[in-house]
């Protein structure tokens, strides 16, 4: 019960933290000089052309007048119409989220999967050469750009080697029919096991690109993490008790050593947005990261304003989760005495 | 055009915007010329779509029956967003509307005018105000239905009538009749001369687009003329279109399938090229024209676009109003340098506002112009500009679009401007704020500014919208105001208004060439460069043609493109 509370008090702070991005990002949006009506027709539209096109955007309105306007829109999760597009912002977002949602879950596992082994071993062989190796790999990727590692990889797996597709991702759920890798006589297993392949080839680059910079970070919270801990008294006491240094890691050191990193997760979720943006251009992806760069070149405002707003409602309900995964790791943290 | 990201394709009459090379672009050089590896064909390349080539064909051109000439699968910049020919208004939707909808006359492989719908060339009157065209028998959409007259009269009229983005391109028209199922009478308000290319419009069935036009435009019901027909799309991820089985005209189109695929990153299109997810990619950037090279299996097909990249002056106010001041800073840089450093092998220098192909049509003095021109002699550009009056505290002041080729014109320019002694600086601005500052005229926004424009393929589109003094052009089109303070300026601009309004080539030569001289001795433009279509090609495509007006072509009377991995 205590978790339920604790969550709905979080996800209610999160409508001002919302309501404040939709303010700072609504202002700023219209303060970009331009004209998105000029930028849709091009230099020389007719009058009759340009009011239409004001009017039916609610561009012709005045500033305190559109911003009430969006607000009451959003609050009815009408993010309105794509200038650009000439659809319904949500029909886009919803188009493009499950990409990027699977390109960032993707990226943090192939992160947490590599930081934490990579980590431990850091903070176990302290000093030594495997200890070196992991932080120069750690430095190097977090001092790396993401669109950097991603040229990288496209020319040597792809351009070089050919081993891997350059654009696009494939989602594992797609539907068989649509992709030429599946051979159309398959039976539904053996499709479904094509289309999963085909995803997963496509994922590579993509996944490691987004998810070096995660994983840098990661590795050198989680050594840091894990030295303070296998500092702690009680691992001292274990060690003159006897017990193994692999059981001393795995039950007694493991998961107090977690919590930073679990802070550092959330966090992260930020930074793995704005790689997303990159990462889906260079690879071609088409996902939120496409979407914004694309709103925010055609000026196309109701676009920008639904993208962040998505990123910024991301953001916040990856750290709730964050929050309340603590209470995962670590038993004495109780949700009863944050309400 | 394909060097364009963002283009604003008033179809036939545009202004040239484009990213050019992505910030990653740099890395380009970073490819290096293996031409020997062999490529694992990647399957997938979408959410539902791959380049897998299942079928074969012989490859073969010109007069194909129709056999299966396998898929191909092409790497556009961008995606396509409507497929409405009315409503489209950027370039990767039309590449993809074009193979789909005929209009009544085409271009030939380079920039003739030729019948497609049409039975023989448009008869006009003496005055040129009035065009008739016969409709060729047997000419018949995809789905069965004859085109008719009246087809082509809604054609011509609906895009105004709705007040579509390409109402401009037809807004001459005063009204059309029609004489039986087969006879159409344009009748222009005013004599215009370069109407016959107006007459490659889109002709769509009448009665399918009126049944739902939203259907119609995100394809659903898009039917057209053309050899291929529209099969599916995915905003972002692709578009297909298949062969029409049961097109009309000749050749059958070779072709199955094709499959339009966006790759926006240069680097990344290149590389889907050389592994083989792409057959053929568009638009090859500078610095990876070796890297195509050397792709053992694969080609660079291409041809000089009909477009036209400049630096302009402000001649309206500050110290660019003065054609001294306007030839001193043609002394301070050499274009021809800027071109070769940052536009070729991509694109050719061009010396005059006429496209290389159009001005040789028309045979202007293509030598004479070149010679105008300065080399780059900054003592003498300090020299002028102190006779001029400039002050060495004068901050003159470019803006250029976001694309790299045109900032770096612009940063030549400014940087010669510092070596004669003066301030200089470069604005690059979004597309937004350019369009709303390079046509104010005011020298505090601009002195100079870079920019590209693209046409039908007539002197007209070249002079009429960049140096008219019209209510439709000045300030609107055109940003230099040259003639607000020069005679020869006026004049030249009412030479440009008068030739188009008349009918006879040869006074339309004299005065374009007149008008032209003009405005390149007085400056008004400093011609810097054209862009070439560019493809990168597969071997195993064969046939494959780059086209100056239409980008490329698949299926037409010159070639009929097939695959045959």
């Amino acid at each position: 019960m205590g978790r339920l509370r604790y969550t709905t008090v979080r996800l209610l702070q999160a409508i001002p933290v919302l309501l404040g991005v939709v303010t700072i990002t609504f202002f700023l949006t219209d303060a970009i000089p331009g004209d998105p009506v000029q930028i849709m027709l091009g230099p020389s539209p007719s009058a009759q052309q340009a009011d239409a096109i004001r009017a039916k955007f609610g561009l012709d309105q005045p500033l305190y007048v559109r911003y009430v306007n969006y607000l009451a829109d959003v609050v009815r999760l009408d993010l309105g119409e794509s200038i650009y597009y000439g659809v319904p912002v949500t029909q886009k977002i919803m188009e493009r989220l499950p990409v990027t949602l699977f390109l960032l879950l993707s990226s943090f596992t192939f992160a947490l999967c590599t930081a934490v082994p990579l980590g431990i071993l850091s903070a176990k062989r302290r000093n030594e050469p495997t200890d070196h190796v992991s932080r120069i790999v750690a430095l190097f990727g977090v001092s790396t750009p993401s669109f950097w590692i991603g040229l990288m990889l496209i020319i040597v797996f792809s351009f070089k080697l050919g081993w891997l597709p350059a654009t696009n991702i494939v989602l594992p759920w797609a539907d068989p029919a649509s992709l030429d890798a599946v051979d159309p006589d398959a039976s539904w297993l053996v499709a479904r096991w094509q289309v999963v392949a085909t995803s997963a080839k496509h994922l590579v680059l993509p996944m490691i690109t987004l998810g070096t910079l995660q994983m840098a970070a990661f590795t050198r919270i989680e050594r840091s993490s894990m030295l303070e801990v296998l500092g702690e008294e009680y691992v001292k006491l274990a060690r003159a008790y006897g017990v193994s240094e692999f059981t001393i890691v795995r039950k007694h050191a493991f998961r107090n050593a977690q919590l930073p990193l679990l802070t550092l997760v959330g966090l992260q979720l930020t930074s793995a947005l704005g790689g997303a943006v990159l990462t889906e251009t260079v690879f071609s992806i088409n996902g939120m990261g496409r979407l914004i760069i694309t709103a925010i070149n055609n000026q196309d405002f109701p676009l920008v304003m639904g993208t962040t707003l998505v990123f910024g409602l991301v953001f916040v309900i990856g750290v709730i989760i964050t929050d309340l995964s603590y209470a995962l790791v670590d038993p004495r943290v109780s949700f009863e005495g944050s309400e | 055009m394909t060097d364009e990201d963002n283009i604003f394709h008033t179809n036939r009459r545009r202004v040239l915007q484009g990213l050019g090379g992505a910030g990653a672009a740099a890395l380009a050089g970073c490819l290096g010329g293996d031409d020997s590896g062999d490529t694992n064909g990647s399957d997938g390349s979408d959410g539902s779509g791959g380049s897998g080539n299942d079928s074969t064909g012989s490859g073969g051109g010109g007069s194909g029956s129709g056999s299966s000439g396998g898929k191909l699968k092409m790497a556009l910049v961008k995606s396509p967003l409507d497929f409405d020919p009315f409503v489209a208004n950027d370039v990767p939707s039309t590449q993809v509307i074009d193979r789909i909808v005929e209009g009544l006359y085409t271009y030939d492989e380079t920039t003739g005018v030729v019948p497609l719908l049409a039975d023989g060339e448009p008869q006009a009157n003496d005055d040129g105000t009035e065009y008739t065209v016969t409709i060729k028998d047997g000419a018949t959409f995809s789905n069965g239905d004859p085109v008719t007259a009246e087809d082509v009269k809604y054609s011509f009229l609906a895009p105004v009538e709705e007040e579509t983005e390409n109402a401009s391109e037809l807004n001459m028209i005063d009204s059309i009749s029609t004489d039986g199922e087969k006879s159409v009478t344009f009748t222009l308000k005013y004599p215009y001369a370069p109407f016959p290319n107006t007459l490659t419009w889109y002709v769509v069935p009448k009665s399918v687009r009126e049944e739902d036009k939203d259907a119609f435009n995100a394809g659903d019901t898009l039917v057209g003329s053309g050899p291929y027909t529209f099969e599916s799309w995915q905003e972002g991820n692709y578009a297909r279109i298949a062969a029409n089985t049961d097109y009309w005209d000749e050749p059958k189109p070779m072709l199955d399938e094709v499959e339009f695929v966006p790759v926006e990153e240069a680097t990344t299109r290149v590389t889907t090229l050389k592994n083989g997810e792409n057959d053929i990619i568009e638009e090859i950037p500078p610095k990876q024209y070796p890297t195509v090279e050397a792709i053992g299996d694969a080609s660079v097909d291409e041809v000089p676009g009909i477009g036209y990249f400049y630096l302009a002056f402000n001649c309206k106010t500050g110290p660019t109003a003065d054609p001294k001041v306007r030839e001193a800073i043609d002394y301070t840089f050499s274009m021809d340098t800027a071109v070769g450093n940052y536009v070729e092998p991509t694109g050719v220098r061009q010396y005059s506002p006429l496209p290389k192909s159009i001005a040789e049509d028309w045979n202007m003095p293509l030598d004479q112009w070149k010679e105008i021109p300065h080399d780059k002699d900054v003592d003498k550009a300090a020299t002028m500009l102190e006779e001029a009056g400039v002050s060495k505290d004068y901050q003159f002041k470019v803006i250029v679009p976001p694309d790299d080729k045109r900032e770096q014109i612009g940063i030549t320019v400014s940087n010669g401007l510092k070596e004669a002694g003066y301030n200089c600086s470069v604005q690059r601005l979004d597309w937004g704020a350019f369009l709303d500052k390079y046509v104010s005229g005011d020298e505090n926004e601009y002195n100079m500014y870079t920019l590209g424009w693209s046409g039908t393929p007539d002197p007209d589109a070249f002079t009429y919208y960049l140096f008219g003094r019209t209510e439709d052009t000045l300030g609107v089109t055109n940003g230099t105001y040259w003639g607000e303070n020069s005679e020869a300026g006026k004049q030249a601009a009412e030479k440009f208004v008068q030739a188009r309004k008349t009918n006879s080539q040869e006074e339309r030569q004299t005065l374009y060439q007149e008008g032209i001289t003009t405005l390149l001795e007085e400056r008004a433009h400093l011609p810097a460069y054209n862009l070439k279509n560019s493809f990168g090609v597969k071997d195993y495509v064969s046939d494959f043609t780059s086209h100056p007006v239409n980008s490329f072509t698949l299926t037409t009377d010159f070639n009929n493109v097939s695959v045959d991995k």
